[in-house]
């Protein structure tokens, strides 16, 4: 293919190209390890295409200060219409020398970084194959970047208020963060009241009760949140930095239109229902309380007593009640019978509290000094693998399959914490998807998890998946710092630029990209019959380009005569 | 292998490779100073969904000894499900080269994530070595295409 084609380019047919090929020596990393000159004169007499001109030239480090002015001024002085880069990865420095372009006129997707050092000098030893193969990736480059075509940003305006969905100490949370740096929070609550499930817990550390009801009241005075009791949410269209929300009473079906640039979503969750499994006959009316409705007797009378009146002498404390029907550990359980082991032998010095697990789990950093002590204080702890009960009385296997029975006066249990019951459909509402077990999906575990797959809805608290009350607090403050990193007043939001287009005489709006879009970023626009791209929201994977049947889809920077030539040219 | 004139076989073969894993596992392999053979060239692609099976057969046809398309370890894709599709169109072009008479054997795909610089260097390498037993691609010599 000799000729060349500028179509691609988009650009003026007689327009001599003329493209810059500058070689990073990166020290001796690039230099040292090719024959840089054998590689410039061998470009320089690159006979490829007849009416492009090629100045090729190498530089030390061209990432450095000086290495970027130079490279600026040359992009200047030479009017080039397309610049190739000889270096290193383009995770390292793509961005650097899109920098440089940005600062002169040439589009910065006119340039193209060709990664010899990490796939070419480091890892070939011989010379002479290294200089062969760096020679062999530039002239792929230059190839390439002539099929590239000029991009170009769009910014866009945004609206840096936030929606906050639940109004528990997640919810809470993130509301007061962002309203402490200024920012407008329309925080929507479900119920009548603030709070959510941690008024139930106030009864777990000293203080904590005044924590929450001062929280509470924070958030009620606070001027830059706008709380909606009673409400819902009804519909989310939108993206990061704009979306449209409409908001309806419970009480009396009222709408609100409101605007916000992000949502954070804290809507808790709530316990597995002991009735669901086999092995437990669960009713309070036969002593055998859950977990949360032993924390509201401490909180409320600061006591647990049975039906009778009477305190217990003994109590049975269960664990991981749910955990096999649910396949996962709620990771909190643990931590917290203790505590209440606690409280009961503070209440009688002398009560016999046995607890029964499958497996401890003792995450947090004061949980294995709380361990030894409930043992040293005469706690049984009892490990087991099977476990079934009939009113107060329990019948367990060991797990060196010793079987037994034991009555208890009283018998707590600690359900699995599970997905709320709206979760669902607000995943739907928002296009979030939901893990395995039910909970909104994270964008990733380790490097993100308070973000998700639809760019501006975030998950704090037990939304997310079982925690605690610090982690929850934790998660609502970093899905506040990523709001107030990402959405400035004032300031515009670039999208993606590499994003997919439709291009609409291919098109027969069958809707398979609409399908298999993660993102949503595709809509059908069914007056034309055709599907559209909302440029705003695709993050340009590709993925709907397998899926289209007519080859209408084109994926900028990644299109087919870009990636082709780059195949043409890796077999040359 | 080698051919009759006793020159030893040097594959061409093609690596598709994710930006946010594999092509960052190469990178890894290379700040690491892996060895890695120079046949084998490296194309960057934002996510293997993007992998559609008309440039996996183009490349094919085009004469690549050997092609490897590599991506993020499944449930790990950055674009939440890219990989699965990759996974599932790529079993359907397996299943479609041995129809057509065309030597599936010469298409991999493998998860490789972006801290499995060591994984990489033994994936290239033993596909490298797999392709050389093969030999070299006998669509470059045939006149079918």
């Amino acid at each position: 293919m000799k000729e060349f084609e500028m179509r691609e380019a988009g650009q003026d047919k007689n327009l001599r190209a003329k493209v810059g090929v500058y070689i990073c020596e990166c020290g001796p990393n690039i230099a040292g390890k090719v024959d840089l000159d054998k590689i410039i004169a061998d470009l320089s007499q690159l006979d490829d295409y007849q009416d492009v001109e090629l100045v090729v030239k190498k530089y030390g480090f061209l990432c450095s200060g000086p290495g970027k002015e130079f490279l600026e001024e040359e992009i200047r002085s030479n009017g080039y219409t397309h610049l190739v880069v000889g270096a290193c990865s383009p995770r390292d420095h793509d961005s650097t020398f899109m920098g440089v372009c940005k600062k002169t006129d040439l589009n910065p997707y006119l340039y193209r970084i060709i990664n010899i050092r990490e796939h070419c000098t480091w890892v070939i030893d011989d010379k002479e194959k290294a200089t062969e193969k760096a020679f062999s990736y530039i002239r792929g480059g230059i190839s390439r970047v002539l099929r590239q075509s000029e991009l170009f940003e769009k910014p866009l305006d945004i609206n840096p208020d936030v929606l906050v969905i639940g109004g528990g100490i997640a919810g809470m949370e993130a509301a007061l963060s962002l309203s402490g740096e200024d920012r407008r929070v329309f925080l929507v609550e479900k119920t009548d009241h603030l709070g959510g499930i941690s008024l139930d817990l106030s009864g777990l550390l000293p203080g904590q009760g005044e924590i929450i009801k001062n929280k509470i009241d924070s958030v009620t005075e606070d001027k830059n949140i706008r709380l909606f009791l009673n409400t819902s949410v009804e519909t989310v269209i939108g993206f990061l930095g704009n979306f449209e929300i409409e908001l309806v009473s419970i009480e009396n079906a009222e709408t609100t239109d409101i605007m916000a640039g992000a949502i954070v979503v804290a809507t808790g969750s709530s316990l597995f229902d002991p009735g669901e499994s086999a092995h437990l006959s669960y009713s309070e009316s036969d002593e055998v309380y859950t977990s949360l409705s032993v924390e509201k007797m401490f909180s409320g009378e600061g006591e647990a007593r049975l039906r009778s009146g009477k305190k217990p002498s003994s109590v049975a404390l269960i664990h991981c009640v749910g955990r096999e029907e649910k396949n996962y550990c709620s990771g909190i359980c643990c931590s917290y019978m203790m505590k209440l082991a606690g409280f009961f032998r503070n209440q009688s010095p002398d009560i016999q509290v046995t607890e029964f697990y499958r497996d401890l789990c003792l995450p947090q950093k004061d949980d294995q000094e709380r361990y030894t002590e409930a043992e040293a204080a005469g706690v049984e702890f009892v490990r087991i693998k099977d476990i079934s009960i009939k009113g107060t009385e329990v019948s367990f296997e060991k797990m060196n399959s010793k079987k037994s029975e034991q009555s208890f006066d009283m018998v707590v249990l600690a359900p699995a914490i599970v997905p709320s019951a709206d979760t669902e459909e607000l995943a739907d509402l928002l296009t979030v998807p939901l893990d395995e077990s039910g909970f909104f999906q994270e964008v990733h575990k380790m490097t993100n998890p308070v973000g998700t797959s639809t760019d501006g809805v975030f998950i704090v608290g037990t939304a997310h998946g079982p925690k605690g009350v610090s982690d929850s607090m934790q998660f609502a403050r970093a899905s506040a710092g990523q709001i107030l990193t990402r959405l400035i007043p004032g300031e515009k939001l670039i999208p993606e630029v590499k994003v997919t287009e439709i291009l609409e005489a291919y098109c027969t709006g069958c809707g398979n990209c609409l399908d298999v879009c993660v993102y949503g970023a595709i809509y059908s626009d069914d007056s034309r019959g055709i599907s559209v791209v909302n440029e705003a929201v695709c993050r340009g994977c590709g993925n709907c380009y397998g899926s289209c049947p007519s080859g209408a889809l084109r994926t900028k920077h990644f299109t087919n005569t870009q990636l082709y030539r780059e195949v043409d040219e890796a077999l040359r | 292998m080698e051919d009759k004139a006793g020159v030893e076989f040097v594959p061409s073969i093609v690596g598709f490779l994710c930006n946010w894993c594999t092509y960052a596992a190469a990178d890894l392999a290379g700040s690491s100073k892996f060895a890695l053979p120079p046949s084998f060239t490296v194309i960057r692609v934002m996510c293997s969904s993007r992998i559609d099976h008309n440039l996996l057969l183009s490349t094919y046809f085009k004469g690549a000894d050997g092609i490897l398309v590599a991506g993020c370890h499944p449930g790990d894709c950055h674009y939440g499900e890219g990989n699965y599709y990759a996974r599932r169109r790529f079993a359907l072009l397996k299943k479609v080269m041995e129809t057509l008479n065309l030597d599936p054997e010469r298409l991999q795909l493998s998860w490789v994530s972006a801290s499995e610089g060591k994984r990489y260097a033994e994936v290239v390498g033993e596909f490298t070595e797999k392709i050389k037993e093969l030999g070299p691609n006998p669509i470059k010599n045939s006149t079918r295409f």
